[in-house]
């Protein structure tokens, strides 16, 4: 009776659900590997990328197999992730090239072995030797500058804070947007600020932050909407931001400053390093150099960052904001003192 | 009388004693082992801790830490729990215009990840968002607004997200209510509110908590919206000792802690559920007669079709309007390619997840119950362990292992664990396995023992016992189950993002890449057809807890 009905229902379902699965599964042997075509193409063995910098690249890549015949691979994810799979990965990593937004992250994953140093006279003419690894484990190929936005609307150009401790003046209380600790420019700042005043003169420094109770948000771009609506008038965040939104939705009421105090502005970069197991180094090391030369302008400019090059020029959008002095510490410097950065805003009580 | 009961009477007389058979062992140990070796491998480092670190984390922030958690973890829940249960009793019980539709979309907020929800909730009543820029214009920059980047707002987006948990399980609970013992009680006790309280809601009891476990479980581990709204929580923390003081140790002792507050709130269920009486009247009990809804009763229909509102309307809407944007401004790709591209990675990825949770869930499910021993029940128990640790941790976890046994040189040349769909399948099976177990169990257990018996007495083995007389009638089970982890697969994010191999980007890993960089309205496309796609298995729940015989998961 109504056992015998149920049966005859359940196998109905299961009908449907053993079709989906089929189907799926289907689409699964079917669909296959998309990216493979590209890479068998001329049987050149295609470089592959692990990348924490995703906006923009695969027109980059596409250039530069374009430019040398090589094709490449990519998978994007984040920073500290990508950098730990690779040290698991020991010696079957899939990747050739660690491409990562953040010199902290590359510096860590120099010292952890898991670069292998490049020994190229292109990169080593192309790359200051302030953004690069002392032993060519990673270089620079982006420069980006954390910097301070503020209000037109609010904040007279006379009272633009001029240094990035100028923003514990008590002035701003209540009237700064921060980006959290978890936040690896946050990391790379207060890093920057131990390795030019020390620890306790960072210490000090972040206090007065907090002091100001600035508003917390893990966002840049949010922070620009943020100063522009009025929640805060003075923000700290990566430069090209600002000339992207710009760009896109027209002018803001927001003005962009170079700290000019010393040791200047803190610059970080986007880099890239051959890893210490990659299957196709010597592709890896041509894509790194083509990223440091003739790249350089699309790698840059896609994403308005400085080019790490000082023979190419940055975009037009970029000069309008002015010459700037940059803090001379080594970027690798940073990495170092990250977990010391991360303690010290734990206990600042820093969000 | 519902047939559950009825084996166990059987079972007593003595036709079916525990087997201890090896393949049973073997069955459940092996599953067990794929589990809890990736658990085992990261939590190991428990046993030596690092006590400097916990002396600075208890100096600095782990005590906020462990407010903010249980803060969050009970506020959802037991926001989920009473919406839940009063959505599902209104539509359970009640007549009234649009009562069919409403059944549906109460139960599809669901589809719509909690991280989208909260990024759409963040762009709209933030501050800078419309709704902040109109209260600036009426009432002037310096006007009190609320801090939406908090907990509160945090809790209030989990909870519309996470309610149709206990929906779905609360409406299937009514609808076995039996109406003679409600029409009873009703006349009894005089007040529909009364008899609510002493019949309706202990017969519902045992799903109300079932998907409150859900709830809180899916709160617990959640690390993509707590740090939209700057809550800091136990399951955050770990990634704050693991990526900012570069300690891989000390976050896993930190993971521990959450696997401990896991395993207890799934002990508490155990305890909770035991403690239920049986109060279901089975299939053949008439149901309950609905009644139309008048005077305070309106007001809840109001009321439920603002949840629809605000839970799905809403997020959805917005949704809508990035992508039209989207299209317009012709930025409907990621790097990697096409929706096309995407929605194929992300239906291999689930289906063989799927695919994967539903055959291990049967074979634990039938080998626990062969077995019947303490033993065999707590390596049942084991292997649903990875469901309360946050999904990076278990895809670390995973990768150890895994890139492990890359290096032993087993595997024929070339191929590798690590990076492939394999190793991603693994890690996805261990975090959402659970989910496939519960409802396997009750497929597996739905089989009246002396079902089996009769099936051996007519000479068929154990494998003809499971193919022809138990899968059928449990195959609603296996679809409850294989709808809970295709709804969850189909969302998750952090695991994917580490071990997918090339060429594999689900829809959340584009909604990622441009949601991480605040790209909102590319993150339109993505998401729009992510919650279309997670629409599917929850309309399925739905329909499978509208239909024949209920199954709790």
């Amino acid at each position: 009776m109504g056992e015998d009905r149920r049966i005859g229902t359940g196998w109905w379902r299961g009908a449907v659900l053993v079709a989906l699965a089929t189907a799926t599964l289907a689409t699964a042997c079917g669909g296959g590997d998309p990216e493979s075509g590209t890479a068998a193409e001329d049987g050149v063995q295609p470089v592959s990328v692990y990348i924490g910098r995703h906006y923009g690249i695969e027109p980059v890549f596409e250039e530069f197999t374009a430019a040398t015949g090589i094709p490449v691979v990519f998978t994007t994810g984040k920073d500290a992730e990508l950098r730990e799979r690779i040290e698991v990965e020991g010696a079957n990593t899939q990747a050739d090239v660690y491409l990562a937004a953040d010199a902290g992250n590359l510096q860590l994953a120099a010292d952890e072995g898991l670069l292998a140093p490049v020994d190229s006279p292109v990169l080593a003419e192309a790359v200051p030797e302030r953004v690069r690894a002392a032993d060519g484990s990673w270089y620079a190929l982006s420069l980006r500058n954390r910097t301070i936005i503020t209000s037109t609307d609010r904040v007279p150009e006379a009272d633009v804070p001029t240094s990035y401790e100028a923003l514990g003046d008590p002035r701003w209380k209540g009237r700064l947007c921060l980006r959290p600790s978890t936040s690896a420019y946050t990391q790379s700042l207060v890093s920057s600020l131990i390795a030019s005043r020390g620890e306790d003169g960072a210490r000090e420094v972040v206090d007065s932050w907090v002091a100001n109770e600035p508003t917390y948000i893990d966002s840049d771009e949010d922070m620009i909407e943020a100063v522009s609506a009025g929640q805060c008038d003075v923000a700290v965040i990566n430069h090209y931001y600002v000339p992207r939104t710009v760009a896109e939705d027209g002018p803001i009421p927001v003005r962009l400053t170079w700290p000019t105090e010393p040791p200047g502005v803190h610059q970080n970069v986007s880099g890239a390093g051959v890893t210490a197991n990659a299957a196709n180094p010597e592709g890896a090391r041509k894509l790194l150099e083509w990223l440091a030369t003739d790249g350089q302008r699309s790698f840059a400019d896609v994403n308005y960052e400085f080019p790490a090059n000082p023979t190419v020029q940055p975009r037009e959008e970029l000069l309008a904001f002015g010459p700037y002095t940059v803090d001379p510490v080594a970027v690798r410097e940073f990495g170092p003192l990250q977990a010391q950065a991360v303690r010290l805003l734990d206990a600042a009580g820093y969000q | 009388m519902s047939s559950t009961t009825a084996p166990t009477a059987v079972a007593r007389r003595g036709a079916g004693r525990p087997r201890r058979s090896p393949a049973v062992a073997a069955v459940l140990g092996v599953t067990a082992l794929v589990v809890l070796v990736p658990l085992v491998a990261l939590l190991s480092s428990l046993l030596r801790p690092s006590t400097e670190i916990w002396s600075h984390l208890w100096e600095t922030r782990l005590p906020g830490m462990l407010v903010s958690t249980t803060v969050l973890v009970g506020v959802v829940t037991a926001g989920a729990a009473v919406l839940g249960t009063a959505l599902a009793w209104l539509v359970a019980a009640h007549r009234f215009p649009g009562r069919g539709l409403l059944v549906w979309l109460l139960a599809m907020p669901l589809a719509v990840p909690a991280y989208v929800s909260g990024f759409v909730w963040l762009d709209t009543f933030d501050r800078p968002g419309p709704i902040g820029r109109w209260w600036s214009g009426v009432a002037g920059l310096d006007a009190w607004y609320p801090t939406v980047r908090s907990l509160p707002w945090a809790a209030l987006v989990l909870t519309l997200c996470l309610y149709p948990y206990v929906y779905l399980l609360a409406l299937a609970a009514f609808r076995d209510l039996p109406a003679g013992r409600w029409e009873t009680a009703r006349i009894l006790s005089g007040s529909r509110w009364r008899a609510f309280r002493d019949v309706a809601l202990p017969a519902a009891r045992g799903a109300v908590i079932a998907g409150s476990v859900l709830v809180a479980l899916e709160v617990l581990t959640d690390v993509g919206t707590v740090r939209l709204f700057n809550v800091q929580t136990v399951a955050d923390g770990v990634f704050r000792v693991w990526f900012g003081l570069a300690d891989r140790e000390a976050a896993t002792e930190l993971a521990g802690l959450l696997l401990l507050a896991a395993v207890a709130v799934l002990l508490a269920e155990r305890r909770a559920a035991a403690r239920q009486h049986e109060a279901t009247g089975g299939r053949e009990a008439t149901r309950l007669e609905l009644e139309p809804v008048g005077g305070r009763g309106v007001l809840a229909v109001v009321g439920a079709w603002i949840v629809v509102l605000v839970a799905l309307v809403f997020p959805v809407g917005r949704l809508v309007g990035w992508t039209v944007e989207a299209v317009q401004r012709g930025t409907t790709a990621s790097a990697a390619g096409g929706i096309d591209h995407h929605l194929r990675s992300s239906l291999v990825v689930t289906g063989w997840t799927v695919l994967a949770c539903v055959v291990i869930g049967v074979a634990v499910a039938v080998a626990a119950r062969w077995g019947r021993g303490r033993q065999h029940r707590a390596l049942a128990g084991a292997t649903t362990l990875g469901y309360g640790l946050p999904g990076p941790v278990i895809a670390l976890g995973v990768l150890v292992v895994l890139a492990a046994i890359d290096r032993t040189g087993w595997l024929p040349r070339g191929t590798l664990l690590v990076g492939s769909l394999v190793g991603l399948v693994v890690a996805l099976v261990v975090r959402y396995l659970a989910l496939a177990v519960k409802p396997a169990e009750q497929a597996v257990g739905r089989v009246g023992q002396s079902t089996e018996d009769a099936a051996r007495a007519l000479g068929a083995g154990p494998a003809g016992v499971v193919g022809r007389v138990q899968l059928p009638l449990a195959l609603q089970g296996l679809a409850v189950a294989g709808a809970l982890v295709a709804l969850d697969v189909i969302k998750e994010l952090p695991a994917t993002l580490l071990l997918r191999p090339f060429g594999v980007d689900t829809l959340p890993v584009w909604v990622w890449e441009a949601s991480s960089d605040s790209r909102w309205v590319e993150a339109g496309p993505p998401a729009l057809v992510l919650v279309a796609l997670a629409a599917v298995p929850t309309a399925l729940l739905l329909r499978l807890t509208a239909r024949g015989r209920r199954v709790d998961w």
